[in-house]
């Protein structure tokens, strides 16, 4: 695993006046604690910690200086902007080397499912525990040949050394599902088209073109809400 | 199309379009998403229309999830009325989606498919959007 060292710097200023401050600097206002210790509110730089997430993914394991001592650390909760994206806020929980930790890993697919299959997955992330230096990026499950009707469930799934698993063993993580049949799809497609007034230009063979609905307004739509109660 | 089976209330005040969505904003199910960013009324015409959209595209891969609901109604008054004389009557169901909101998600295909179907169901939608991944959502 990679070394992510990230220079702290303490905070002595609070509220939201003093955050965005920190933010206008280029660094994100954080807070480090965990094992007894006092809570102890930092910044880190902003660049580097986006970089550590992105490539040691969610469960990063970061060599925080602050003072000149370091401290490994573990994302706990990480605030980010839906719209811009900028990391707001950041928990860190202290770890010690060796020591194991509960994490969710991401669980992410390999191979082809067999043809007519949809994967569908049930949990995203699995929790479990492991030593804290040696966190999976992620969980790899091969889907090779996979057909409609079967499933992976959390036992089934490929642990790292040391790991032990959290969630429960019969939880189904991914599912395979049927595709329509052709015949089915577009039947379905073709009656929503003709409820939501859409007229489709025939000639276009790949679906390009679905033109927006024709008659917007036209007040048909209301029908299912006629006969509610007004008062 | 989506519409309530039964409401409260026929009219309703116009709901309030300022601020940001408040949830809503991360991607729960699929590994793709479409994101708002700005404020807008989604009609359930337009949801319906641009979910055809994706699936036209996908073919017979892929699951497609809706996370916004036009549960809001607006009404419009007759062309030519005079004013007064009443609220017009309800014309359309709404989703009254603030920038930030997740609006629909998908998942089982590669993200060229994905990033080409949902770029077809934006143009179905009256407001700004963007294509987001789970993966960038770290």
């Amino acid at each position: 695993m990679a070394d992510f060292r990230l220079e702290a710097e303490t905070r002595t200023e609070f509220g939201k006046g003093s955050a965005r401050r920190t933010r206008r600097a280029g660094r994100i206002p954080a807070v480090l604690y965990g094992h007894g210790q006092d809570v102890v509110h930092l910044s880190l730089p902003a660049r580097e910690f986006a970089a550590a997430l992105r490539n040691g993914g969610t469960n990063v394991l970061l060599t925080v200086v602050l003072d000149g001592k370091e401290q490994l650390a573990l994302t706990k909760a990480v605030q980010r902007d839906p719209l811009t994206r900028v990391h707001e806020h950041v928990d860190l929980l202290i770890v010690r080397r060796g020591e194991k930790v509960t994490v969710d890993v991401p669980v992410t697919v390999t191979g082809d499912v067999a043809p007519e299959t949809i994967t569908n997955f049930e949990l995203n992330t699995v929790s479990i525990e492991v030593p804290a230096t040696s966190i999976p990026e992620t969980i790899e499950v091969d889907v090779e040949g996979r057909a409609a009707g079967e499933g992976i469930s959390a036992a089934d799934l490929q642990l790292p050394e040391g790991a032990s698993l959290l969630t429960d063993p019969e939880a189904q993580v991914i599912g395979f599902l049927a595709a329509p049949t052709a015949e089915a799809l577009e039947a379905e497609l073709a009656e929503a088209e003709a409820a939501a007034g859409i007229e489709r230009d025939e000639s276009d063979e790949d679906g390009d073109v679905v033109p927006e609905p024709s008659d917007q307004g036209s007040g048909e739509s209301m029908d299912a809400a006629e006969n509610s109660s007004d008062d | 199309m989506l519409i309530p089976r039964r409401v409260k209330h026929r009219k309703q005040h116009r709901p309030d379009r300022t601020g940001r969505a408040k949830g809503g904003t991360a991607i729960n199910f699929g590994e793709y998403a479409i994101q708002a960013l700005e404020p807008a009324y989604v009609t359930n015409r337009q949801i319906e229309s641009a979910r055809i959209a994706m699936t036209r595209h996908i073919k017979r891969g892929g699951k497609v999830w809706i996370s916004i609901y036009p549960d809001r109604p607006l009404t419009k008054k007759p062309a030519e009325t005079r004013m007064g004389s009443g609220k017009g009557s309800p014309e359309w169901w709404v989703a009254n989606v603030k920038p930030g909101r997740i609006m629909f998600e998908l998942s089982g295909v590669d993200e060229p498919i994905a990033r080409e179907a949902m770029r077809r169901a934006i143009h179905k939608l009256p407001m700004k959007c963007r294509f987001i991944t789970r993966e960038g959502e770290v």
